[in-house]
């Protein structure tokens, strides 16, 4: 850990965000993935459904919300917080997540990219064709388990260090 | 066509190993215009059959692409006889050169 005042109370801070951005996230997942939603498996059907129901729309936005912002707390703020508590050299984005990588914080640097260029794909009012939102949200889905693991082993190695 | 021949040969190579052998890439957007200068790169797949998961394929070719240039934000673009054919497609079947 180097010297620099504030780092703890920081990553403190968003240790907390993150704990409650996971369970958010997760949530939505179960209300927007689970059986009594879509039986399981968001279709082409669901897709082409949104702009009348509702409350399916909503349930989409929100998952996206939440998946774009536990993503973008863990790989924006907290992910060059750690490494910097950590004693690492301040570098680019990409840079930080071969890092991260290599230190068993997240599954690939690769992946974690593709989830980032998946979010774009999974906005209903600008992706056009029902087919490619239809898989874009399945496979946001399916990467939840991977985002919310990287958020958990983040917190883990908070918790290692004593910097809770 | 503001690409090295080993950044092409690698764009081919992923496309290949993520879509097919089958499929042809094409290069499209500002990185044909010389006198440009950086720029994302924009890319067409065109794939001969349906494709199941597309979001996915874009978005992971895009990002091993990306990784290979430093960061550079690089699109993905899908064609294939599953998919809906929107302006964009034509615009880069009109102005998209192979690779």
């Amino acid at each position: 850990m180097t010297g620099e005042s504030g780092l703890v109370p920081r990553l403190q801070f968003l240790a907390r965000v993150v704990r409650k951005e996971c369970t958010h996230l997760a949530l939505t997942d179960q209300r927007l993935f689970g059986v009594e939603t879509t039986g399981s498996k968001f279709t082409l059907a669901h897709a082409k459904q949104l702009e009348l129901d509702h409350d399916l729309a909503e349930r989409v936005e929100a998952f996206v919300g939440r998946f774009s912002r536990l993503q973008d707390t863990l790989g924006d703020k907290l992910l060059p917080l750690l490494l910097s508590a950590l004693g690492e050299k301040h570098s680019a984005m990409i840079d930080s997540l071969d890092r991260a990588e290599r230190l068993g914080l997240l599954t690939s640097a690769e992946q974690w990219m593709t989830m980032r260029n998946l979010r774009n794909q999974m906005i209903h009012e600008y992706v056009e064709d029902p087919l490619i939102l239809t898989n874009a949200l399945q496979t946001g889905h399916a990467f939840v388990p991977s985002l919310l693991s990287a958020g958990t082993k983040m917190l883990a190695e908070i918790d290692k260090r004593g910097w809770t | 066509m503001r690409l090295t021949e080993d950044q092409i040969a690698f764009i081919r190579k992923s496309a290949f190993d993520l879509a097919g052998a089958g499929t042809r890439v094409r290069l499209f957007g500002s990185r044909l215009d010389d006198n440009a200068k950086g720029g994302d790169v924009d890319v067409m797949l065109e794939l001969p059959t349906p494709i199941e998961n597309p979001a996915l394929l874009s978005a992971t070719l895009s990002a091993r692409i990306s990784r290979a240039l430093h960061g550079r934000k690089v699109d993905v673009l899908l064609s294939a006889p599953n998919l809906m054919r929107l302006p964009i497609h034509d615009v880069a079947f009109r102005d998209g050169q192979l690779l």
